[in-house]
């Protein structure tokens, strides 16, 4: 079994325009283990998104105070490419397109830097395992011969994250979004694909707006975010009531002090 | 005082035109061209300073003995030459029957006179152009012909191995003339590359194209001569009405380089398609100036060029769309992009656009930039360490040259060259 802990976790970016820093991330809380599915919702804007970019070690952001450890270690100094072999993973909400280099060639890349150099999976092997899991997601040869995410529609690269997921099989998965813009019968798929990992050895963080995506993938506890913080965790039928309620309900029981972005 | 160039080496290169059992007409080229070099000057290169390289000091132009070299293309119509000396040559009987030419350009001055005379550097390429062409036919020690007749479609590639040999002391004064008569289809591929060391020398090489009407001509180049190789490198050609001539050169020397590519679009309707890719290395310095000219009514000329600039050297790109008066309805766009891996890097994209028509249209667009770090943040949260996803990044930037080339076991041998040389720029 693996863990993942965040403690009290502050991130800034610093801004483009007048250089200065601003806090996102104002001391977030969560732990998980292998074998749990958390899912985090919450309003536009209160740094989901950037709670999985500051796990991965995107350089634009910076943890100022806190820390985020797997099986115990701190992994802040890391770098991101260290940080995947450890076995961490994220599906973005806006996956970079790389033309000139196919997803073939992409995913044995990512699958032979876990591995020794004199130890490089087989091709055989790695055909094998691509087609099974291209079964699961009904996807076909053509596109992992396409060139990475160039052209695909905003469903195809969804997709995509998720074949990679499966390819690379991660301890921990961060899915940032990964239902926005698919299909009702995509979404099946890629749920099926994450189902898929289900497992003692692999645990997800799923960040969504939408209760429908918990329907096919079961939370083990949900958490909602605002304003950089977790402000409160429960069961799956805490979505529900999100779903009926929205999040203005929330705030205001919990007598948070927060602007919603679509607020009047 | 340095003695005049005629006064210096009339002697050896008559004796050299001699060894070689050159017709008169050549040997009168060779020395005419060599008192013309001395008043010409050399060509001039847009922020490219390469006056201390010396291309214009030859060195000696008769080697001794040429080592062999395991080079052989593996095609079925090929030429194989190690420095002066042919080392096998083939042409399906079918293509000798149609009466296709492929040989060594010593032979072809004493075999094919007529075609010789009409098209040795006369419609591309002038010996007067500038001090280097001159020294190119003064000095011309190497060279290829292929000729092919009205009518002929070749399939099947036609592919040139060039090794230039620094385990000797001699020039590589190289001279490769192909010419597409009417309504001919041929598509051409050479590797130029260096064997051996413990000198350094000077490579002077000049490709002349000819497409005749309604041809079509695919020329791609693997360029691979080593840091102790000096190079002036001219690749041009010329097109008839409605032909179709296209260029995909992989630039990947090791030493300094100036480069001298393009077509004239002289034919109504002809179009050519020049598409570079190039990466520097070390301290090297390369230059590539690359120019089409649209003369022809109805003419299309597209360059592209992408490069990539590692450590401490230089790549200059400098691209020239011309349009003349009288070319109407004609198209001139171009494309430089470069990559800077290193703050030591340098790098230029100069484009320039010279229109003279009004009836035209025109783009250009250039950059100089960094490796995309959206992609290599992409590529590394996969795992995939930074020089990797490095050479990723730059194979993807590459790329739009390298699909450009027809033959897939060429596109793997430029894609395993680039890989080579940024797994060495990257150390
Ligand atoms: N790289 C960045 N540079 C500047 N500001 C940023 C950057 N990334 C995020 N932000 C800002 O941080 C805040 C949180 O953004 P984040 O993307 O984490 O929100 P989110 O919760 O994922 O929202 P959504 O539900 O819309 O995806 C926003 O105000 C956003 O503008
Ligand atoms: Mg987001």
């Amino acid at each position: 079994m693996s863990t993942l802990e965040i403690k009290d976790l502050h991130v800034s970016v610093t801004d483009d325009e007048n250089g200065e820093g601003q806090e996102i991330l104002k001391g977030v809380n969560l732990t998980m283990s292998t074998n749990e599915i958390h899912a985090i919702m919450g309003p536009n804007g209160t740094g989901k998104s950037t709670l999985s970019q500051a796990i991965m070690g995107n350089s634009a952001y910076k943890v100022t105070q806190g820390d985020i450890l797997l099986d115990g270690k701190s992994i802040l100094e890391l770098p991101v490419d260290e940080r995947a072999r450890l076995g961490l993973f994220l599906a973005m909400q806006y996956p970079a397109e790389i033309p000139g280099v196919t997803n073939v060639e992409f995913m044995r890349a990512a699958i032979n830097s876990r591995r020794e150099k004199d130890d490089q999976i087989p091709v055989m092997d790695f055909i094998k395992k691509l087609e099974s899991k291209q079964d699961i997601l009904d996807m076909t040869d053509e596109m992992s011969e396409r060139y990475l995410n160039e052209g695909f529609s905003g469903g195809e690269k969804k997709r995509n994250e998720i074949l990679q997921l499966l390819m690379i099989e991660p301890k921990f998965a961060i899915l940032d979004e990964i239902d926005s813009g698919l299909d009702i019968d995509a979404l099946k798929v890629v749920s099926r694909g994450v189902n898929s990992m289900r497992g003692d050895n692999f645990g997800s963080l799923i960040i969504t707006h939408y209760q429908r995506l918990l329907n096919y993938i079961v939370p083990d506890q949900v958490h909602v975010m605002m304003d950089g913080r977790i402000v409160k965790s429960g069961g799956p039928d805490l979505a529900k009531k999100l779903e009926d309620e929205g999040y203005a309900g929330l705030r205001d029981d919990l007598h948070l002090d927060v602007k919603l972005t679509d607020e009047i | 005082m340095r003695a005049n160039l005629i006064d210096k080496y009339k002697d050896d290169v008559t004796s050299f035109s001699q060894s070689k059992g050159e017709p008169d007409w050549y040997q009168k080229v060779r020395l005419d061209s060599l008192e013309k070099a001395e008043e010409l000057s050399l060509p001039k290169y847009e922020k490219i300073n390469y006056r201390s390289w010396r291309l214009d000091r030859p060195g000696s132009i008769e080697s001794a003995d040429t080592s062999e070299f395991n080079r052989k293309p593996q095609a079925e119509n090929y030429i194989y030459q190690v420095g002066d000396k042919t080392i096998s040559t083939n042409l399906e009987d079918e293509l000798s029957k149609k009466g296709v030419i492929l040989t060594d350009i010593f032979s072809a001055m004493k075999d094919y006179p007529e075609l010789m005379q009409k098209y040795f550097m006369t419609k591309v390429t002038k010996t007067t152009d500038n001090k280097l062409t001159a020294l190119n036919a003064a000095f011309l020690n190497s060279g290829v012909f292929l000729y092919v007749p009205k009518g002929v479609r070749i399939t099947k590639s036609i592919q040139a191995m060039f090794v230039q040999d620094n385990s000797i002391d001699c020039d590589f004064v190289h001279h490769v003339l192909i010419v597409a008569d009417a309504d001919t289809e041929v598509t051409y591929l050479e590797n130029l590359v260096s064997e051996g060391s413990g000198y350094k020398n000077k490579a002077n090489v000049v490709v002349e194209v000819i497409a005749a009407d309604n041809s079509r001509v695919h020329f791609s180049a693997l360029d691979q001569l080593s840091k102790d190789t000096t190079t002036y490198l001219n690749r041009r050609g010329i097109t008839g009405n409605n032909a179709r001539l296209d260029w995909a050169i992989g630039f990947m020397n090791d030493g300094n380089v100036i480069g001298d590519f393009g077509t004239d679009l002289l034919g109504e309707g002809s179009h050519t398609e020049a598409k570079v890719v190039a990466i520097t290395t070390g301290e090297q310095v390369q230059g590539i100036d690359t120019k089409v000219t649209n003369y022809g009514k109805h003419t299309i000329g597209h360059i592209l060029q992408h490069g990539v600039i590692l450590q401490k050297s230089t790549l200059t790109f400098n691209g020239v769309g011309h349009i003349v008066k009288g070319a109407r309805g004609s198209d001139a766009q171009q494309e430089s992009r470069v990559l800077m891996l290193s703050r030591k890097a340098r790098g230029d994209a100069n484009p320039i656009l010279l229109i003279d028509e009004n009836d035209v249209t025109a783009g250009h667009a250039a950059s100089v930039g960094r490796v995309n770090e959206d992609q290599m943040y992409y590529l590394m949260s996969r795992g995939i360490d930074e020089k990797t996803a490095q050479r990723l990044v730059i194979r993807g930037f590459l790329s739009s040259v390298i699909s450009e080339i027809p033959e897939k076991d060429v596109r793997a041998s430029l894609t395993q060259m680039i890989e080579r040389k940024l797994v060495y720029g990257q150390q």
